[in-house]
């Protein structure tokens, strides 16, 4: 099984630009369950996934606990960093949540520098980008929409429903209305994951497709010096995808604050 | 916010919609004997959700970016 994997690992072609999402096993923990044929059961293992959110967090951990270690009164670089991100943070979710919404500045806070150091580890070559798949980015967006969801009815009761009865609407267009908000409400965690996964997702691959064309062009005699083509088109991208790793951090914090509002404040 | 990203975000809020509400359809259709109206209705009702999706997120950004102040009024029919 493990034999297997990693021929198939080998053979794989390196240029191919799909290759760089692969997911391997760094150490095996076992295989739970299942009757011992292949497939079958719980397969778990630390894999290079998991390394980079180690890394991530341990990243962020470092930068925070070293920016709040000596709390000067005229700040050092990294304590203004710090501070830079978390007046960014905070200063966003009053904007948009409210003054109240303060009290999921942890969550928020933990969701935008967990995507945005993810998203710029993923720019170092060779390095995994843990955005790039979609059950990361449904995991997070499901951890919103259930913090909505639970704190909506815990804190309005049945007037959480509410959010779906837009007011001051004649009895019979609600028939109509209300499925419609229902599944505007449930499209919601679908949007919110898809659009980090997809920007990061292609970004990536765009990136290795016109990598891998230099690198045929630069094997094929004469015609390497078109190769200068691609690479302008690569460094151009590089910028490119720096904008969309920080962009997509702000959106989903943005846009987790927005559906928090809602949970405070039912009723449009 | 950049072009891209705005295309981006209203393509994915049209799209959610449409996907969540046929798949709720196809999930009611497997338990009740309704097949396959439930699917046709919510498929339809996902659209307009999703327009309801576009419109709002919209709504969202252009409070988010003020009209630049040398914007010249739109010319309509009913200044003809």
């Amino acid at each position: 099984m493990t034999d297997e994997r990693l021929n198939v690992a080998e053979s794989a072609n390196p240029i191919e630009p799909i290759h760089q999402f692969k997911i391997t096993d760094i150490f095996n923990i076992g295989t739970f369950g299942g009757d011992g044929t292949p497939g079958s059961g719980v397969h778990l293992a630390f894999t290079n996934s998991a390394l980079f959110m180690v890394l991530t967090v341990g990243a962020i951990g470092l930068l925070l606990i070293w920016g709040t270690a000596r709390q000067a009164i005229i700040p050092g670089r990294v304590q203004l960093l710090g501070e830079m991100l978390y007046e960014f943070v905070a200063n966003m979710v009053r904007n948009t949540a409210g003054h109240d919404g303060m009290k999921f500045f942890p969550l928020v806070f933990s969701l935008f520098m967990f995507i945005l150091v993810a998203n710029l580890f993923g720019m170092f070559p060779y390095f995994f980008t843990v955005t790039s798949h979609l059950i990361v980015t449904v995991m997070m967006a499901l951890l919103v929409f259930f913090t909505v969801v639970i704190y909506g009815f815990w804190k309005n009761g049945p007037k959480f429903l509410k959010i779906f009865v837009p007011s001051g609407i004649p009895f019979v267009v609600l028939l109509i209305v209300v499925p419609i908000e229902i599944i505007s409400f449930l499209s919601r965690p679908l949007s919110h994951s898809l659009r980090l996964f997809g920007n990061i997702l292609a970004g990536h691959i765009v990136l290795k497709v016109f990598g891998g064309m230099m690198v045929a062009l630069l094997s094929a005699g004469a015609w390497g010096v078109l190769a200068i083509l691609p690479f302008g088109m690569a460094v151009a991208l590089t910028g490119l995808e720096f904008l969309v790793a920080a962009l997509q951090a702000f959106v989903f914090a943005v846009l987790t604050c927005v559906y928090l509002h809602d949970a405070m404040h039912p009723g449009h | 916010m950049s072009g891209l990203s705005r295309g981006f975000r209203l393509a994915s809020e049209f799209a959610a919609a449409i996907i969540v509400g046929a798949g709720l359809g196809y999930l009611i259709d497997m338990v009740l004997p309704t097949r396959p109206w439930a699917m046709i209705v919510l498929l339809l009702l996902g659209f307009a959700a999703g327009v309801l999706n576009v419109v709002r997120a919209t709504k969202e950004m252009n409070a988010a970016t003020a009209v630049p102040a040398d914007t010249p009024a739109l010319r309509d029919d009913e200044d003809e």
